[in-house]
This record gives C-alpha cells, sequence and structure tokens, in this order.
C-alpha cells in the first residue's frame, strides 16, 4: 500500500469495523436525544406555564391506544435485541420488528383520526379553545407522535433492509430501533398520563 | 432469551405501574412519577437492551454526554423560561384615524 492509496472500510478487520458503526450510531443518538430534547423543554416550559389546560387536553388523548402501543414498541425491543443477542433466527425476528412497528403505526392512525373528528387538532374549531394551553399541548402532541412516527417509519425501512438482504450487521440499526423506542417511553406518560384522576 | 424476556416483562410491569399512578391524585408527585418510571424504563433499554452496561466505556462516555448537554441546555433555557412571568401581554388599543 503507497502512501497515496485511501483507506477503504474493507481495509480494517470485522470486529473494528463493528466498533465504528456501533460508536457512529451512538455519536448520531447523541445527536437525536438533542433533537428531540429541544421539544421536551418546550413542553416543559408549556406544561409549568399551563399545567390545567395541559391536564385537561390531556385527558383527551386515548390512553388505551397509547398504553397497547407503548407495550408494542417494547415488544419491538426486546424482539430485535433478542436477533442481536442470540444471533440465532436473525431474519425472522426482523420481520417480528417491522410488523410491531407497523402494528404501532396503524394504532397511531386510529388515534390521529379520533383527534381529527374531534376536532382536537389545533386550528379553527378547536374544541378546548377555551382553555389556555390545551391547544398548545396538541401541538406539541401533534408535532413529537407525528415526528417519532416519522422515525419509526426510517426504522423500520432500516430493518427491513437488513432482514431481505439478510446482512448480519444488525447491531447499529437495533441500537437506532431501541433508541426509538426510548422516546416513546418518555412520550407516554408526558403525553397521555397527565392527571388522569381528575 | 431469558434474561431478555425477564427484563421485557420488568418494562411491561413498570408501564402499568406508570399507568396506574396517574389515576391516583397525589398534586406534583403524579409528573415526578411518571418521569422516574420512564428514565428506569429507558435505563433499562440502554444498559440492556442496547448493551451500554456491558460495551465499551467509551459508548458510556457518547450517551452521558449527550444527556449532559441536554441538561445543560435545558438549565441555561430555564433561566429565561423558569422566571418568566405568565401574564398576558397588555393589549395595544389601534389607532383610530
Amino acid at each position: 500500500m503507497t502512501a497515496h492509496s485511501a483507506m477503504h472500510p474493507g481495509d480494517f478487520p470485522a470486529p473494528r469495523r463493528a466498533a465504528a458503526a456501533r460508536l457512529g450510531m451512538w455519536v448520531f443518538i447523541g445527536s437525536e436525544v438533542l433533537f428531540f430534547g429541544g421539544l421536551m423543554l418546550a413542553y416543559l416550559y408549556g406544561r409549568t406555564h399551563w399545567p390545567h389546560g395541559f391536564a385537561l387536553a390531556s385527558r383527551r388523548t386515548d390512553v388505551v391506544l397509547g398504553t397497547l402501543n407503548t407495550a408494542l414498541l417494547l415488544t419491538s425491543s426486546a424482539v430485535i435485541a433478542l436477533a442481536v443477542h442470540k444471533r440465532q433466527a436473525i431474519t425472522p425476528l426482523l420481520w417480528i420488528t417491522v410488523a410491531l412497528g407497523a402494528a404501532f403505526l396503524v394504532v397511531k392512525g386510529m388515534e390521529y383520526h379520533h383527534e381529527f373528528t374531534e376536532h382536537l387538532f389545533p386550528g379553527d374549531g378547536f374544541a378546548l379553545a377555551a382553555t389556555t394551553g390545551a391547544e398548545l399541548f396538541f401541538m406539541l402532541y401533534f408535532v413529537t407522535t407525528a415526528l417519532h412516527a416519522l422515525h419509526l417509519l426510517a426504522g423500520m425501512g432500516g430493518v427491513s433492509v437488513l432482514a431481505w438482504r439478510r446482512l448480519r450487521c444488525i447491531e447499529p440499526m437495533a441500537l437506532y430501533w431501541h433508541f426509538v423506542d426510548v422516546v416513546w417511553i418518555f412520550l407516554y406518560p408526558l403525553l397521555y398520563l397527565v392527571e388522569r384522576h381528575s | 432469551m431469558k434474561r431478555i424476556a425477564l427484563y421485557w416483562l420488568a418494562l411491561l410491569a413498570l408501564m402499568f405501574i406508570s399507568l396506574g399512578s396517574s389515576y391516583v391524585s397525589l398534586g406534583g408527585w403524579n409528573a415526578a412519577i411518571g418521569v422516574a418510571i420512564a428514565g428506569l424504563k429507558a435505563s433499562l433499554v440502554a444498559a440492556v437492551f442496547m448493551r451500554l452496561s456491558r460495551g465499551p466505556a467509551l459508548l458510556r462516555l457518547v450517551a452521558a454526554t449527550a444527556i449532559a448537554m441536554w441538561l445543560l441546555l435545558v438549565g441555561l433555557s430555564g433561566v429565561d423560561y423558569a422566571t418568566r412571568p405568565n401574564d398576558p401581554a397588555p393589549v395595544q388599543p389601534a389607532l383610530a384615524r
């Protein structure tokens, strides 16, 4: 190899490449933490300034479907973790992960449908316009859940490619999948569980 | 297999505890418990499913840096947001001409 020849990924041994891919994904996840973190800050501001409006609006979200979706994502994370840790039946486990992601999106779509018909989408004719902060809550609800759904869609695409081409370097994609799950883990109490009791 | 199944069940149990706690009137503790349980669930996913507890320290450093950076930004933003009064801005009537 001359001094001028570029290094190619193939020049490095596989374990080193895998370690680099893991690190790269973690750095990307770090940037994503700040991406969703900004929205969390906006939520924190709204909830501390209009607690009543946020509590009232949160009670209008569908807690049954929200809980079902949380369970679906937690399960999908366990399934893809099984594929990474056990290194057996990888392809079927990846397809199950994608299917659980698709089920999540179907449930989310049903929720959106309910919310649109109940005039909970911010704008003209918003159902809770009389309560300050409620519209802000639903603005944040739609922005965060839609961005989360987009991330999930990207994850489903990535996992599908791994399953379809039977690739075996699946850990970075699995890390991303878990991150999308973690975002939902925080969205669940913040959006669905604000003072359900009153 | 057993280990992952165990953590999966623990995550689902935490989810139901979180759900149940929101139906009990605890004042400010409702939000605190919700976020604390979410933090615990996220830690379990990161430590076990994402193998952060067994992986190289470099990965834990990256994760910790991201969280520390976020806390820093939230804290600095709080200097403004947490101290801003919530009074509506005075309405300036339009000038009649």
